[in-house]
């Protein structure tokens, strides 16, 4: 896809229209995903991207009640789990580490104490040189929780989708797609990571489908004159974060890579036309790979999976390649991004550059929620404390839901990928997987 | 249920058109197609669909059904200033010379991301109101399609339904084969004219 914008802007320089007078731009926006978002805009002006940040930091406290909402009702619904229910209290005393003979001692009341389960994380996007954007993230931090008699746990989701020829299957799957991954984790007693995601992505992309075949989204650019979305498509590379386990389903080329102990390490891999077994899964298909600016699924798409673009399949599948993989107390962080990025940093290069922002940010035994840093004396850091401040009453227990390291991060990788003139959208994802230190409970 | 497409490729030999080789191609003659050979069509239809191909050049034609009448579908095609009516691919559309309705009028168009092309200017070189018949040229932008015209014809079918046939010529771009550059074209003529079956219908 990025190959196509580097013609965009060539164009741009060479023959701009005359009647798209508007400047091209370039911004960083760092912000918190919400409904009413399905197409931010990048601004280059940074006030204007601190405010943001700060509104969308509500509508994400918001959104994460909600979600909470949600995904707590199945669990007690479920007549075949055995529901242990703590009162304004969220402990976990069992994890991965623990027997399964081990007895969970309930505390009483004033002898527990909080603890925050969930990873931290950031994200930014940006539009970058092309006009539009058409990426969209999904984060929701204890999309899942289950719970037996003896311990408790909370699963994570984080989703990237690169939408192309459109916003509004990218927009879809970022309303939808956790959605269908929790019904379908809530129902599997076995855990059976591979059909699951195969599942919710089928239902995913039949949805788009479907959706399309009756109503619109006013939205997006199709607006009412193009009633059809047969050639509308979308990556996407998911994962969801257990106390166990890192999976990651991916579908397109947007890309999954872990960082541990130092090193990069992919967990999916990019669905271009011309890897060799997509290539000979096209063909067996019927269908056929085209050199035409890039290998291309008969000359049109650039990748050979996509959630949507009906009119290319089966050539073009949205069955996602799932990889499990087992966390372990090396794993410092995991990267979610689109093309925009890989496309023009190394997973390396990005791994080294995260390292360091969350390793000079957050020290592995700094606790959140506690005293603010002495010595911030700013306007803005006074402000975005407060905000922290107030985030963390309304929410209780809860605390702090993104980490300002992981953010920086993710701001700083878009703008690498900027400066290497990348000319797509760009959308980067950093989730922390290191441990908290554990408290003990009496 | 997806309307059935037909296609004839130009290199078909039904067509009385011989595949060319790689020696004809620096001296080889200018070669009439009738790309409706074999088809049951008014006479007007196989004269607008007969194309003269030159070395380095191929043509193809896609047939589609469409359960509606011809006026109804003639309303969407003729629109030269606003092919998203039913055509994908077009992020934005706007006539830059005339009014769009009279031959030698220029739309230019912006073509949608994913795909390997930025913009079109086109030319309009036949809107036929009487006999349902559109053209347009490719005369610039940014993509690889050089020397495209396409020829839109409509005409009724014996169920009292529509007969679409849009046939295009155009050179093969340097590094890609006929065969690949007829391959291309058709799946985006294909899809459009898929679109344009349930536009009209959803209508």
């Amino acid at each position: 896809m990025a190959d196509i914008c580097y013609e965009d802007e060539t164009s741009a320089c060479e023959s701009r229209p005359l009647w798209s007078s508007r400047k091209w731009r370039i911004g960083v926006q760092r912000f918190r995903m919400s409904p009413s978002e399905m197409n931010p805009t990048a601004s280059t002006t940074e006030e204007e991207d601190k405010s943001e940040g700060i509104y969308n930091k509500r509508n994400k406290q918001e959104e994460y009640d909600f979600m909470n909402c949600a995904s707590s009702s199945p669990s007690q619904s479920s007549p075949e789990e055995e529901s242990v229910s703590l009162e304004d209290s969220d402990v976990s005393i069992s994890d991965g580490n623990s027997s399964v003979n081990d007895v969970a001692v309930i505390p009483s009341k004033k002898t527990v104490k909080e603890t925050d389960l969930r990873p931290r994380y950031g994200v930014a996007s940006v539009c970058g040189r092309r006009r539009d954007m058409e990426d969209a993230v999904a984060l929701h931090p204890s999309f899942v929780r289950k719970q037996t008699e003896f311990s408790r746990t909370r699963w994570h989701y984080f989703g990237v989708y690169d939408g192309h020829g459109c916003s509004h299957v990218a927009a879809r799957c970022k309303e939808r797609l956790h959605e269908l991954v929790q019904e379908e984790a809530l129902s599997d007693k076995k855990e059976e990571w591979k059909k699951m995601m195969e599942r919710s992505f089928t239902r995913m992309d039949k949805e788009v489908v479907r959706w399309g075949e009756t109503v619109m989204s006013a939205n997006c650019r199709c607006e009412l004159q193009t009633p059809d979305c047969d050639a509308v498509g979308s990556t996407a590379v998911v994962s969801v974060i257990t106390p166990e386990k890192i999976i990651v389903a991916n579908c397109g080329d947007s890309r999954a890579v872990l960082c541990r102990n130092g090193k990069a390490v992919p967990l999916s891999t990019d669905h271009k036309p011309d890897r060799p077994d997509e290539l000979d899964r096209i063909q067996e298909a019927g269908g056929r790979v085209i050199y035409w600016d890039g290998a291309r699924v008969l000359g049109v798409l650039a990748m050979s999976r996509a959630i949507g673009d009906n009119y290319l399949k089966p050539y073009v599948t949205s069955e996602p390649e799932v990889t499990v993989t087992d966390r372990t107390e090396e794993d410092e962080f995991l990267i979610l991004a689109t093309d925009g990025l890989w496309d023009v940093v190394t997973n390396e290069a990005a791994c080294t550059m995260v390292r360091m922002c969350l390793n000079r940010k957050s020290g592995r035994g700094r606790r959140r929620g506690e005293t603010q840093t002495p010595g911030r004396r700013s306007e803005e850091e006074g402000k975005e404390e407060e905000e922290k401040v107030v985030g963390s009453r309304k929410n209780g227990k809860r605390g702090e839901i993104t980490d300002k390291a992981c953010t920086e991060a993710s701001v700083l990788l878009t703008k690498l990928a900027l400066a290497k003139h990348s000319s797509d959208n760009v959308s980067v994802v950093v989730i922390d997987l290191r441990r908290r230190r554990k408290r003990h409970v009496a | 249920m997806r309307s059935p497409v037909q296609l004839q490729h130009g290199s078909d030999a039904t067509n009385g058109f011989h595949t060319l080789q790689p020696h004809d191609q620096t001296d080889g003659p200018i070669k009439r197609v009738c790309l409706t050979r074999g088809m049951h069509v008014p006479e007007h239809v196989a004269m607008h669909h007969t194309h003269d191909v030159g070395p380095d050049q191929c043509c193809s034609s896609v047939v589609q059904m469409i359960h509606a009448p011809p006026e109804s579908v003639w309303a969407l095609v003729r629109r030269f200033d606003n092919p998203k009516v039913y055509k994908n691919f077009i992020r934005q559309c706007r006539i830059v010379q005339g009014d769009g309705l009279h031959v030698g009028d220029l739309r230019e168009v912006m073509v949608v991301s994913g795909l390997p092309a930025v913009s079109s200017t086109e030319r309009l070189e036949i809107l036929d109101e009487e006999r349902h018949v559109i053209s347009f040229s490719v005369v610039g932008g940014d993509h690889r399609l050089k020397n495209y015209r396409s020829v839109t014809t409509l005409h009724a079918s014996d169920d009292e339904g529509t007969v679409v046939v849009e046939s295009y010529i155009v050179d093969v771009p340097p590094g890609n084969t006929e065969e690949e550059t007829l391959s291309f074209v058709d799946t985006i003529v294909r899809c459009n004219l898929q679109s344009l079956a349930r536009s009209t219908n959803r209508q």
